[in-house]
């Protein structure tokens, strides 16, 4: 009983072939009730993400959160469900109907999408592909295509702002976010995500921590979450690029905001803490599991709690940032891995582990001076306290020593 | 008063003469001018003078003697007594010279004018209507002007008490016969015009940009339902990408002519309709209104009420800074986390208020010559708890987590820039002057109540960007807290209140122009009596209204963020600056 999905997957099949049908179309079947299951466990995840979601934020926030329905507030969610359920489904004069529908689609589809290659557990995987690490990039990339869809067939101006800030945002911060993405795959030889989880012994986020950083930094990019939410910048462009939706299209798009958060956590999870693995995972498959999803979780409160805390950067302040220091940073931070991977290659792992990890902390380090002295003459720039000031005398009847 | 001030004041009169004479009316001050001498005098008292900032601008109509008025309200920015002027000009030609040539800060306060009163300010860049809509028909402060419904001038209308029994006059007669509309009015052909001159105002500027580079520039309406206009106020913006070229205020949606209606109301009946302005700070509200009616009746309250009055006023201006910073998080994109902290601490201080007033927000407290009601039991133990242990130590935890905000440093300095000079032009005031380097504050420049005894420093700032007007509010709440440990040290016994209650109050006739440093800044009620148990004229000068006018000047070249951001350190609340 160490490995239930094996076991039932098993079983299914031998009772097919029982059947008598042809072996084609047991595997037919079988993909087809595999996508079924992990997409229906995806989404039910997704549903008590909005219970976490909320209940998390309000601790942030020094509150409750939920507390009213069922047990902690687990029903919650079941109730937003039915409000959004029953709203009224508008859809706006002059937006182009056939793309408006489709875009809330297209974003909740692409990131179940993504649970395609990521692997579970040691015997779980949707898919072996061998270039998992191309597929992730490729269909994330999808997700974006359903925002501007979203910002360009709503008609409305706030929501093309939406759009036009998400393609700039996205095309950007894709960059240090894939190559980040090849650090893993260089060290473990392979894109194959579940070869990448088995050749982790030692964690990457140890042999790459700079990769894992910038990773999260672009996936928080990549979700439009703060301090990247641009694109729905509730403050300045209302809800961006999903304000004209109500009901369950929202829902929808809510949902997907969700569980792509959840999905960028795993996939941190997959390429820099190991997956799956843990103590007594490769035995018992289905611990790996349960270590996967703490992981991810853990990871889908990291980024929750950044988006939490922090504020908006602008949009010229956002493009600086990944064009001027994290393309450069990553670039550079790649080339010495490989070079360095191509040089230690003799070495026992625990020297090739130990190389890794000094080689990012001098860049790290350098990074850090860099950094500072860059800001500090930014500010220096912006601040001149002689050029502007003015001296007023004040009559004071008080204390008139305090004026500076 | 000092020597210089009276020698200047003297020289005024000789100086032009057959132009200005002392207002010699009983219980009036300052100087009449006549219309075609304004700018000169005008430009003589802000460059020769000193009296460079212009506070209040408004009109009074005084239709017994079929004339009107219109008051100006000059300040130094050393600090000192004001210098008013008037003008008087026919009633059904009241046409009166713009100073916005000479003091920007007068361009909304005189469209105020023009749309309440119909003084027509010659020389005015964009003198529309402010408040009300483009089609509405008179301008309804003027004395004759009868609304909808009207039953009689001045309240209590003695028609809604038939044999004891109290009814609403909508209820009677809701199509009433003075429904007043124009003569060939067709309510379905009519059209929504107001935004016409708007919009092609900004037309105009689309065409003037450089166009080196071919691109669109779309025009978006920011509000009136937006999350981060702080209520119904509307900014149309002329976008080119991301940057904003040119910015229009549109604002009146929240109007409520208080004014019409302070006029209509006995004088202690607006005491608690002066809460509805800034509804985050009532308190200081309801001081600069008391402060006025008793510079007419000429009385002080009570050691002790002075006291209450102060503290009060300081713990409002501790939550409503709370409030603004929580909110400029917020307008920064801080998801309501560093909102909900500050809130908190304001929590405390709104049940205090609830405790001495009755209410949280509405508090109501003031009396002309005292306060409402003394401190309930275990009240004080808790005031001083929060200014001596908690306040102290919440703030600096503010400051830790906030102010070095690599982010929040990036998205504020250099954001929005006010130079001192602009600041005072335009009228400027609270933290927003003080911001850019101007070191006026009301309880310092020009003591009222008893803040000439406390030892506080002056908040100020120099680089007058968002961030520094954060940080300003930041030190003026330390400050408050120090206000506040000096107070309740000092707390007195006594009675609170002047003389014996009494809810209609004697006011002889005259003016008076009460003014207070409120958190948003400068808040003045000139209030004008008649010997009648209402006012004549009551008139508020809402710090937010006065602050907008800066917020163009402060906006162009920025990005849209930073609209939202320097609206947000403005600090703008609308039911004071709609009123």
């Amino acid at each position: 009983m160490s490995d239930p999905v094996t076991f039932v997957a098993k079983w299914l099949e031998a009772y097919l072939s029982g059947l008598g049908l042809a072996s084609g179309w047991i595997a037919v079947i079988m993909a087809a009730l595999g996508v079924i299951a992990l997409g229906s466990a995806v989404l039910l995840l997704d549903i008590l993400l909005v219970w976490v979601e909320r209940k998390v934020v309000a601790r942030f926030q020094d509150r409750l959160g939920p507390n009213r329905l069922g047990p902690f507030g687990l029903f919650q969610p079941i109730a937003d469900v039915l409000k959004l359920l029953l709203k009224e489904d508008i859809i706006p004069q002059g937006a182009d109907k056939f793309v408006y529908n489709l875009a809330p689609i297209l974003a909740l589809a692409t990131v179940i999408m993504l649970w395609a290659v990521i692997p579970i557990s040691a015997t779980v995987a949707g898919s072996e592909i061998n270039v998992g690490a191309l597929y992730i990039v490729a269909v994330g990339a999808l997700g974006t295509l359903s925002i501007i869809m979203a910002g360009w067939a709503s008609n409305n101006k706030y929501a093309l702002l939406g759009a036009f800030r998400m393609v700039a945002q996205m095309i950007s911060y894709e960059v240090p976010m894939v190559i980040a993405i090849l650090i893993p795959v260089i060290l473990a030889k392979s894109m194959a995500l579940t070869d990448i989880v088995e050749s982790q012994t030692v964690w990457y986020i140890v042999l790459a921590p700079i990769a894992a950083i910038v990773f999260l930094i672009g996936a928080q990019a990549e979700l439009g979450r703060a301090p990247f939410d641009l694109s729905e910048a509730e403050s300045e462009i209302v809800a961006g690029y999903h304000i004209e939706y109500s009901g369950m299209k929202f829902g929808l798009f809510y949902a997907g905001e969700l569980l792509h958060a959840l999905t960028f956590g795993g996939l941190f999870a997959t390429f820099f803490l190991g997956g799956w693995r843990g103590w007594g995972a490769e035995t018992y498959p289905i611990l790996g599991i349960g270590y996967f999803l703490i992981k991810s979780m853990f990871m889908y409160w990291v980024i929750m709690w950044i988006k939490y805390s922090f504020p908006r950067v602008r949009i010229d302040q956002m493009l600086n940032f990944c064009w001027k220091f994290l393309t450069p940073l990553i670039l550079t931070v790649l080339s010495i891995t490989a070079i360095l991977d191509k040089l230690m290659s003799g070495l026992p792992y625990w020297a090739y582990v130990l190389g890794m990890l000094l080689s990012n902390l001098v860049i790290l380090y350098f990074v850090y001076q860099a950094v500072g002295r860059y800001a500090r003459r930014e500010r220096q720039r912006v601040a001149d306290p002689e050029k502007f000031r003015v001296n007023f005398p004040v009559k004071s009847t008080a204390s008139p020593s305090h004026l500076p | 008063m000092s020597e210089q001030m009276i020698l200047t004041q003297t020289d005024l009169a000789e100086r032009f003469p057959g132009k200005v004479r002392r207002d010699e009316r009983k219980g009036y001050e300052g100087y009449i001018v006549e219309a075609d001498a304004l700018l000169q005098v005008a430009q003589t008292l802000r460059d020769e003078m000193g009296y460079d900032y212009l506070s209040s601008i408004t009109g009074v109509d005084y239709l017994p003697d079929g004339y009107m008025e219109s008051v100006y309200h000059f300040y130094r920015t050393t600090g000192g007594p004001a210098l008013v002027l008037k003008v008087q000009t026919p009633r059904d030609h009241a046409v009166v010279p713009s100073l916005v040539s000479l003091y920007p800060g007068a361009e909304f306060q005189e469209r105020e004018a023009w749309d309440l009163l119909g003084i027509r300010y010659e020389g005015h860049p964009d003198l529309r209507r402010i408040l009300m809509w483009e089609g509405f028909a008179g301008h309804p402060l003027r004395k004759d002007w009868r609304e909808p419904y009207y039953e009689e001038d001045a309240k209590p209308f003695k028609s809604r008490w038939p044999d004891g029994h109290v009814y609403r006059i909508e209820d009677k007669n809701p199509f009433h016969k003075n429904v007043d509309y124009p003569p060939d009015f067709d309510p379905d052909q009519w059209v929504a015009d107001n935004d016409a001159a708007l919009y092609a105002s900004l037309a105009k500027i689309q065409s003037t940009l450089d166009s080196s580079l071919k691109t669109d520039t779309v025009i978006v309406n920011m509000g009136p339902q937006h999350p981060s206009t702080h209520g119904v106020f509307r900014m149309v913006v002329l976008l080119e990408g991301e940057t904003v070229r040119a910015l229009k205020p549109v604002m009146g949606y929240l109007h409520r002519n208080h004014e019409k209606i302070g006029e209509r109301n006995t004088y202690i009946m607006n005491m608690p309709f002066t809460d509805r302005l800034d509804y985050l700070s009532s308190m200081s509200n309801n001081f600069g209104y008391a402060l006025a009616v008793e510079k007419l009746m000429g009385i002080k309250p009570p050691e002790r009420a002075e006291y209450l009055r102060v503290i009060m006023a300081e713990f409002t201006r501790i939550s409503n800074h709370l409030f603004a910073i929580g909110s400029l998080l917020n307008d920064l994109g801080a998801y309501f986390t560093p909102m909900l902290y500050a809130i908190e601490e304001r929590e405390l201080i709104l049940d205090i208020f609830e405790a001495v007033a009755g209410s949280r927000m509405m508090c109501n407290y003031f009396r002309f010559g005292g306060v409402a009601r003394d401190l309930p039991e275990g009240v004080y133990e808790k005031m001083r708890d929060l200014a001596f242990e908690r306040l102290p130590r919440r703030i600096d935890e503010l400051d830790l987590y906030l102010t070095n905000n690599e982010i929040i440093r990036a998205r504020c300095e250099g954001v929005g820039v006010l130079t001192p000079e602009q600041a005072i032009a335009f009228s400027a005031s609270g933290p927003l002057l003080r911001a850019s380097g101007v070191p006026y504050d009301i309880r310092r420049a020009d003591p009222y109540s008893i803040y000439d005894r406390f030892e506080f420093d002056v908040a100020v700032r120099y680089h007058g960007d968002v961030y520094d007007r954060y940080l300003v509010r930041l030190d003026e709440i330390r400050q408050s807290i120090r206000i506040l440990q000096q107070a309740l040290r000092d707390l007195p016994q006594g009675p609170i209140l002047a003389g014996k209650p009494q809810y209609q109050v004697r006011v002889p006739p005259g003016e008076a122009y009460g003014r207070v440093e409120a958190p948003k800044g400068e808040l003045g009620f000139y209030v004008v009596s008649n010997g009648k148990p209402n006012p004549w004229r009551y008139h508020v000068r809402a710090p937010s209204f006065v602050n907008i006018t800066a917020l163009e000047t402060m906006a162009k070249g920025n990005k849209v963020a930073d609209v939202v951001a320097i609206l947000g350190s403005i600090d703008i609340v609308l039911g004071e600056l709609d009123r």
